[in-house]
């Protein structure tokens, strides 16, 4: 586990500044030549100086780096670690005060389960690991347990405890361990088997909580840099008469609009490549390689809603203390109701119709699809059809409430 | 011969909320001058630099510049002029040489930066941010974004307000230095000595009306025709040049 966090903070650092190296001397390159040859053409000129000027400013941008680049991938890092291989399974502490054949055996039909954590362990412990939560259940074997008296078993009780505050794992575990028991005395008896169940596991794609988790955040940080990074970054403009000063220039105010968007763009693919890549690589991410385009597209449509609303934020907001509340207020449920963290199926019935309609909750639903169902673009048209109506109506408010002042 | 390069016509501003900022300005700029707008705050300067910037809409009258309807051709008049607002703030992260590469860009032009840098006394600058610089730096900075299109006029609203005697000096001699090179310069400021120094004529606003205009020698010979007494002795010099002597002509960015 130290391994690996080690390992993904050099990678990271690593990339940052090779990307950062790179980007520099191809910028500077482009630079010069673009401004030999596309002379002529002012639209194209000024649209790709704004765009580089743009890309710089976010650079170089600690904080925005921090918020849209790193805490992502901090976060995405510290749920991968906490979260891997971790399968449904259940602590149990086993008091076995018995010696006899049967005991034996029955504690290693406990132990064959695979879902059973097993630990020897005297009867104050087990009270104690119960009490603590560090078991789910207790199982104590008594000493008569097995005995054979005139070739015939003495009948047996195996007592079993959870913690009645917290039921849920000890009274699952409690039904797996009264399974064992019948069938065990089911071939002690040989009674016959009238009915039985024949259960057998299939091979799956094995999804664990990183497939559900990543697509979310990759829809939040998405979220982030358009709601967020724009609003702040455009209401700055205007407060420090930026703007204005762009005014005073011939080109049209709308073709800074315009590289804002494509540097937010830009940011929003370069995140979600970023954090696909360490999900794939590190943490066991699936997303199929026939599913990255459609996953890609995904990114840059969300990427293009968000930045709507941050744009309709900015446009209407005088000064960041305007802009501050309201973007937090639109971000901050999203957050946490769009089931970016958990799934919304635990929501009571109301809540999860309600925030079936946030688009955070579209974007991540559909980016989840593609990468766990192998959902083609078409197949999650819903989602798509959803987020396209938010395009329009943060687009018609952004326009109604839009000033340059 | 000079020929008019700016021609104002029963200008007026009236705001939303009724407020009428500019009352009927009608005046013209000769091409090659040094044309200052002087005024009490409120006396409506920056609404109607603003107005000839095409930056502010225009109740009624015209504005000619250089034969172009500023209302009809806003975008190509914009091609010709070079404007200092008020508050120059610059975009943050960007250094002075990339934010001078960019200007050049919306301008479609291809002006060497460094070597506007270098006319405005900043080229030891040329990788610093925006808001390292000092006060009188950053208006030179500013004066330099507005020379990156060649224009034939610019506007300076406000040049020198806070920046120290030294800096302020050093302001004029850029000022005539661009005006030497055959640039029209208007500006608008609160310092008469400032007026009195750089511009062949002003024109004195209050209350959205220009009450005087002329060349700054004339307006005085005016008031003293007037029988005007001075409240005190006129000196030799001013306390600013004894400031200056004693501190040097040395700027202290």
């Amino acid at each position: 586990m130290k391994a690996n966090l080690i390992w993904i903070t050099v990678a990271v650092l690593v990339l940052a500044r090779v990307g950062w190296r790179l980007t520099a001397s191809r910028r500077q390159a482009a630079a010069t030549k673009s401004r030999r040859r596309l002379i002529k053409n002012r639209g194209y000129a000024a649209f790709k100086g704004l765009t580089v000027a743009s890309l710089k400013m976010y650079f170089r941008n600690r904080t925005a780096i921090f918020f849209s680049l790193f805490f992502p991938m901090v976060f995405i890092t510290v749920f991968g670690l906490i979260f891997k291989n971790n399968s449904a399974s259940f602590k149990i502490d086993m008091v076995n005060q018995s010696h006899t054949q049967l005991a034996v055996r029955f504690e290693q039909a406990l132990k064959d389960v695979s879902a059973f954590k097993i630990t020897d362990t005297t009867t104050d412990q087990a009270a104690t690991d119960l009490d603590k939560g560090d078991a789910d259940l207790t199982v104590t074997i008594p000493s008569g347990f097995g005995q054979i008296q005139n070739g015939v078993p003495v009948p047996a009780k195996v007592t079993a405890h959870y913690n009645e505050e917290r039921p849920g794992n000890g009274q699952a575990a409690a039904q797996i361990l009264q399974q064992i028991t019948s069938s065990m005395n089911d071939q002690l008896t040989g009674a016959p088997r009238i009915v039985s169940v024949d259960a057998s596991g299939v091979k799956t794609k094995n999804l664990t909580y990183i497939d559900f988790l990543l697509p979310g955040m990759i829809g939040l940080s998405i979220m982030q840099i358009g709601i967020f990074s724009v609003a702040f970054a455009f209401v700055s403009y205007k407060t420090t008469g930026m703007l204005r000063r762009l005014q005073a220039t011939p080109i049209h105010p709308g073709m800074f609009l315009g590289a804002q968007g494509l540097t937010r763009l830009i940011m929003g693919m370069v995140q979600t490549l970023l954090l696909a890549t360490i999900g794939i690589l590190f943490f066991g991410f699936h997303l199929d390689p026939a599913n990255w385009l459609a996953f890609g597209v995904l990114a840059l449509i969300g990427s293009a809603v968000f930045q709507e609303i941050g744009f309709a934020i900015a446009g209407w907001a005088k000064n960041e203390d305007q802009a501050q509340p309201v973007a937090q207020l639109i971000q901050f449920p999203m957050m946490f109701l769009s089931g970016t963290f958990f799934p919304r199926d635990s929501f009571p019935h109301l809540l999860g119709v309600i925030t079936g309609f946030l688009p955070l909750t579209y974007l991540a639903d559909a980016l989840r699809h593609v990468a766990n169902d192998n959902a083609s673009l078409w197949a999650v048209r819903g989602d798509l059809l959803g987020l396209l109506v938010w395009a329009v109506i943060s687009g018609v408010i952004a326009v109604k409430v839009f000033s340059w002042e | 011969m000079p020929t008019t390069i700016l021609e104002v016509t029963d200008l007026r501003k009236q705001y939303d909320d009724g407020f009428e900022a500019v009352k009927g300005l009608s005046f013209s700029v000769k091409k090659g001058e040094v044309f200052g707008i002087l005024g009490p705050n409120g006396a409506g300067k920056t609404t109607t630099l603003e107005m000839i910037e095409g930056l502010r809409s225009i109740t009624s009258g015209t504005i000619m510049l250089d034969g172009l309807d500023v209302r009809k051709k806003a975008y190509q008049v914009k091609e010709r002029i070079g404007i200092q607002l008020q508050s120059s703030a610059f975009f943050p992260n960007l250094q002075l040489i990339e934010l001078l590469r960019l200007f050049n860009d919306l301008y479609a032009e291809s002006s060497d930066a460094m070597e506007l840098l270098r006319e405005v006394g900043l080229e030891d600058k040329a990788h610093a941010a925006a808001k390292e610089l000092s006060g009188g730096q950053r208006q030179r900075f500013s004066i330099a974004t507005t020379l990156v299109n060649k224009p034939i006029a610019i506007f300076l609203d406000e040049p020198t307000t806070g920046l120290d005697p030294q800096a302020r000096r050093n302001l004029w001699d850029l000022v005539s230095q661009i005006q030497k090179k055959g640039t029209t310069v208007i500006l608008t400021t609160h310092y008469m000595e400032e007026a009195q120094v750089l511009c062949d004529r002003v024109a004195i606003m209050d209350e959205g009306k220009i009450i005087a205009l002329d060349t700054p020698d004339n307006l005085i010979k005016q008031l003293l025709g007037r029988g005007f007494k001075p409240h005190t002795k006129v000196q030799a010099a001013t306390l600013e040049d004894v400031f200056i002597d004693l501190t040097g002509k040395e700027l202290r960015d």
